[in-house]
């Protein structure tokens, strides 16, 4: 037996105790390891390099008003600007789809869609067949698994923003880093069935020839039409994807005031089991000082108990955060950001034991300083 | 036989560092949850009572709002002679063509900017919505280029107090009025004459909706279906309360985060009390016995238990409510899913249904955590506990 | 102060020598003198039983010869240390070298084994594992229990624990044992045991046993036998 073991013992003494303080700390635990790995996948990552070349322009107000076709010529112009595409949102929902799930198909323009999307796998020949048919689409490849389509096959998405519906041919299969679970089509099929959007885009994806261009394009497109009907407003696809975040309000604090009170919850559950364990052993901590056990002794094994059982508590519930985030992130989209990193796990073990170690040092810290002669004679 | 509330009281009294502990861990929890119920409530009121249920509200088939849908002002002259609709102080009828645009605005404190609803509507507009009060100022005149804003928007917006300009459209606009909405979801909006509206923001010709005031609530059904169903005019008609019952979209996200975050809480909570619980039987094991030997019935101790646990869990309730009420009424914004402006909405702590799901969730909490410990304490042996 | 520089004491020398200690509690508006004045003399390899009634201040004396508790007043040296004069970190270190302690009540751990209890004063030494499990197999042989070495307290007889609570007290080799009231709690047949016990750690191992108790037949293991009444020391 080692001290480290004593403590162990310890820790696990009333064992339906602990299970209940490892389980309430776990609950805790896994709320604030997904908070932080929302955190983390929404304001701390970067994104792919590819992605931080990407800017998005939209209608200055909003992405529900569009902006003309001939934006894309200008914006073409504008130096340090490589490859720029539309795309605009159709919102449609699947003919065929009787779990009412949805998925997101855009618009855009076949001919130079992938030299924007570069890091995105797909056969050539699929882009090629793709550009030839008007009615052709591309689609996510985790999309396709999820409802059995295969190349060739044709699907139909009924228009609810616009009067018309959609019979795309699938052309090909493409497979991004990040799941988008998304169609892309050509946006003339729409045009011609829809004669109010012709001429109209929703938005531009437009790919920077550097990382050191990409802050200036950002600039030069909202400057070039400044002083139009339609003013546009970009932003980096990091930041264009934040802005759905924020519409549904401050998430930050939101966040923040979770993770709050998930802390204070741990620290008060842990330092409730420290309070009823020591209180229990009183007269044992006054045998162990008996045999020669020093009060920073004592104070450390109590501490290192509740470390202990907070640790376990940290380790579970991240762990089930992570497989929650791992089946999320096959959902895609806004689901994908509970993707939990390896380092965010380890985030809430170091959070767990810091928890679990300052809970314990007041109920610890009382019993290292009680007399041995009082803890002898205390009954209980 | 029962066991006296007062006994249950005083055992609380006397272990008051755990009682005071894990009262706190359950008001947490109850905070959180309360938190996330005053949003919804705030939101569901701001979207819930905007309308006059005898208001049907005309849009562009197949349009899910406002926004997208103009339809040719044809089409409102057809409107306003259907039948069933009621008639205004001059006996014209009640009807108001209405034309919604969302503008950029800047935030009083500097944060960045902020869709805002700008409406431009008809004299009748402001007849049709009854419940919405002038606070200062005037309403707008017809023909002017003058608006009046919502008291919320005044209070988060520079510029939108009465006398200032704001910038929009193709110029200036006078601020002659601010408005109370009472919470509704008018409450984020800029109010102004359509005609105006309509040439700054060339939409000659076109409007994005109309609003009709129906004499009675069956007049108001019959008039709803007989827009849809007029096959020349290709327009749909909801009641107005319909309509902003179901722009709540964005709340139902908020909605499901936000029980997910406090189910998942009271489920830890819930341990933690257990374990209070397991405590205080484990302490009174002898005392429990005793009480068996003078004549208690274990469904006796049993339920003084269980009633201990909840009266714990209320005392939390209790703490975390008076923790939130600094918050009521504080005002928050989110997104309408459908417009993309934002709606302004407040916190709605201080309501008979926020109060009582929370003490309600606070009970269940209580009875989670205690019904274990409890039925342990009434089933041990006696003679067992007494020689503990 | 250094703790480790005791002198090997032979037998004979003065290991503890007590010059009118006195003890007074203070709870609420209440003294309570449990020592009163009392001078002792107590020589190396001595074996000394304290007897007197119940509150005479017995468990007292103990405590102030085990550095657990302080005088008010007097002079106490033991090992010819005036251990009054020490940190609480230097009277932990102390009382693990030098003191061994058995209660009336054994007080073991209970999720320890009967090896892991007498091991645990050997987790404060620089011992490595191996010699710890020599010293603690030494210490369960001497008192008879090699074959309960992993069992835990609740398994064993209230003598076995007893003498489980002697190896503990014993396994750092200590110069002193000091045993309040170890029969107290147990049947004629194990007291006799463990009081066997204990005069074979006085006679063959020379400690100095310093035994407190109420029962005459304990009483008659010892070489001198002390009595307090009222904290007074009754002169021999
Ligand atoms: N920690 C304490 N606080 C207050 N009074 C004490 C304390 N320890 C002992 N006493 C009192 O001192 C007296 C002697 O106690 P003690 O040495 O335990 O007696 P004994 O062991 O002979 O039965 C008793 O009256 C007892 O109540
Ligand atoms: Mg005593």
């Amino acid at each position: 037996m080692t001290l480290t073991s004593f403590v162990r013992k310890n820790a696990f003494r009333n064992l339906r105790r602990s299970i209940l303080t490892v389980l309430s700390i776990g609950f805790s635990l896994l709320l604030l390891t997904l908070m932080m790995a929302i955190w983390r996948n929404f304001y701390m990552e970067k994104g792919s390099e590819e992605s931080a070349l990407r800017l998005v322009t939209r209608h200055k107000v909003s992405l529900v008003f569009s902006m003309p076709s001939y934006y894309r010529e200008k914006i073409r112009a504008i130096p340090g600007v490589a490859v720029v595409v539309p795309g605009n949102w159709f919102g449609g929902v699947y003919k065929d789809d009787k779990s009412g799930n949805f998925f997101a198909q855009f618009g855009t323009d076949p001919d130079e869609f992938f030299k924007v999307y570069k890091e995105w796998k797909i056969p050539d020949d699929q882009i090629t067949a793709w550009q030839r048919d008007r009615a052709g689409a591309v689609v996510d490849s985790e999309l396709a698994k999820k409802y059995g389509w295969k190349i060739g096959q044709r699907i139909i998405i009924t228009g609810t923003i616009f009067p018309t519906n959609l019979e795309l041919n699938i052309r090909g299969l493409f497979t991004a880093p990040q799941p988008t679970q998304a169609v892309y089509f050509n946006q003339k099929y729409v045009e011609e069935a829809v004669p109010f959007m012709k001429g109209q885009q929703g938005f531009y994806t437009i790919l920077a020839s550097s990382a050191a261009d990409v802050p200036k394009v950002n600039r030069a497109v909202d400057d070039t039409f400044r002083n139009s009907p339609q003013p546009t407003k970009t932003e980096t696809e990091k930041a264009f994807q934040l802005g759905f975040l924020a519409m549904l309000g401050n998430v930050k604090a939101f966040i923040l005031s979770i993770c709050g009170a998930v802390v204070f919850a741990i620290l008060l559950v842990s330092a409730n089991t420290m309070a009823m364990s020591i209180r229990e052993r009183t007269r044992e901590v006054a045998v162990l000082k008996t045999l020669g056990f020093t009060r920073g002794t004592v104070l450390g094994l109590f501490v290192g108990e509740a470390v202990v059982l907070a640790l376990i508590g940290g380790i579970g519930g991240s762990v089930v955060a992570y497989l929650i985030g791992m089946g999320a992130a096959k959902a895609g989209g806004f689901a994908g950001a509970l993707h939990v990193k390896v380092a965010t796990m380890a985030v809430a073990w170091a959070a767990a034991a810091f928890m679990g170690f300052f809970s314990a040092l007041v109920p610890s810290y009382t019993a290292s300083r009680l007399g041995i002669v009082d803890g002898l004679r205390h009954i209980g | 036989m029962a066991i006296p509330i007062s006994y249950n009281i005083r055992n609380l009294k006397l272990r008051k560092g755990l009682t005071v502990m894990t009262a706190l861990g359950i008001a947490l929890t109850v905070t959180t949850a309360l938190f996330i119920m005053a949003l919804l409530a705030g939101l569901q009121k701001a979207f819930k009572t905007t309308g006059n249920p005898l208001n049907v509200m005309v849009v562009r088939k197949g349009s899910t709002s406002e926004l997208t849908g103009p339809f040719p002002a044809d089409n409102f002259g057809t409107l306003k002679t259907l039948p069933g609709i009621a008639k205004n102080a001059a006996g014209e009828p009640l009807v108001s063509g209405e034309t919604v645009v969302v503008i950029v605005l800047p935030r009083a404190d500097g944060s960045g900017e902020v869709n805002v609803s700008v409406r431009g509507m008809m004299q009748n507009g402001l007849a049709l919505r009854g419940g919405v009060k002038l606070a200062q100022g005037r309403w707008f005149t017809p023909g002017q280029r003058e608006v009046v804003v919502s008291e919320s928007i005044h209070k988060r917006f520079s510029h939108a107090n009465v006398g200032d300009t704001m910038e929009f459209g193709k110029g200036s606009w006078q601020v002659v009025g601010i408005f109370d909405a009472g919470g509704t979801a008018y409450e984020s909006e800029v109010w102004g004459d359509v005609n105006q509206m309509n040439s700054d923001f060339d939409r000659q010709g076109v409007y994005s909706s109309a609003y009709l005031r129906a004499t009675d609530p069956v007049a108001a059904a019959a008039l709803k279906n007989r827009v849809g169903d007029d096959q020349r005019l290709k327009l749909d008609g909801s009641l107005e309360t319909e309509y902003y019952a179901k722009q709540t979209s964005s709340g139902s996200v908020i909605k499901f985060i936000g029980l997910l975050v406090a189910a998942i809480m009271a489920i830890g909570s819930s341990f933690a009390a257990m374990n209070t619980m397991y405590a205080a039987v484990a302490y009174r094991s002898r005392e429990i016995a005793t009480l068996r030997v003078i004549g208690f019935s274990r469904p006796s101790i049993l339920t003084s238990f269980v009633f201990e646990a909840v009266l714990l869990s209320l005392l939390g309730a209790a703490v975390g409510i008076v923790l939130m009420l600094p918050f009521n009424g504080m005002t928050t914004g989110t997104s309408n899913q459908v417009t993309f402006s934002e709606v302004v909405f407040s916190l709605q702590v201080w309501s008979p249904w926020v109060i009582g799901s929370a003490v309600l969730f606070a009970i269940v909490m209580g009875l989670a955590g205690g019904i274990f410990p409890a039925w342990h304490a009434s089933r041990r042996e006696i003679l067992a506990a007494l020689r503990d | 102060m250094s703790t480790a520089t005791v002198p090997n004491i032979a037998t004979k020398t003065k290991v503890i020598q007590a010059r009118n200690v006195s003890k007074v509690f203070t709870r609420d508006a209440f003294q309570v003198k449990a020592l009163d004045n009392v001078s002792i003399e107590i020589a190396g390899g001595d074996f000394v039983a304290l007897m007197g009634p119940s509150g005479s201040g017995k468990t007292t004396l103990l405590n102030m010869i085990a550095a657990i508790d302080r005088p008010t007043a007097g002079e106490l040296l033991v090992l010819g240390q005036n251990i009054f004069t020490f940190s609480d970190s230097q009277s932990a270190k102390w009382r693990n070298e030098h003191i061994g302690y058995v209660f009336q009540t054994f007080n073991l751990i209970p999720v320890l084994t009967a090896f892991e209890n007498v091991e645990l004063p050997l987790l404060l030494t620089k011992l490595n594992s191996q010699q710890r499990r020599d010293h603690v197999m030494t210490a369960l042989k001497l008192v008879g229990l090699e074959d309960r070495v992993h069992h835990l307290p609740k398994q064993l007889s209230g003598g076995q624990e007893q003498r489980v609570a002697i190896a503990r007290a014993i396994v750092s080799d200590p110069t002193l044992l000091l045993a309040d009231e170890p029969t107290g709690d147990l049947d004629s047949n194990s007291a006799t045991e463990v009081l066997e016990i204990l005069r074979r750690l006085n006679q063959d191992f020379h400690k100095t046993v310093i035994m407190v108790t109420h029962d005459p037949h304990a009483a008659s293991y010892a070489h001198v036998t002390r009595h307090l009444e009222k904290g007074m020391l009754l002169p021999a």
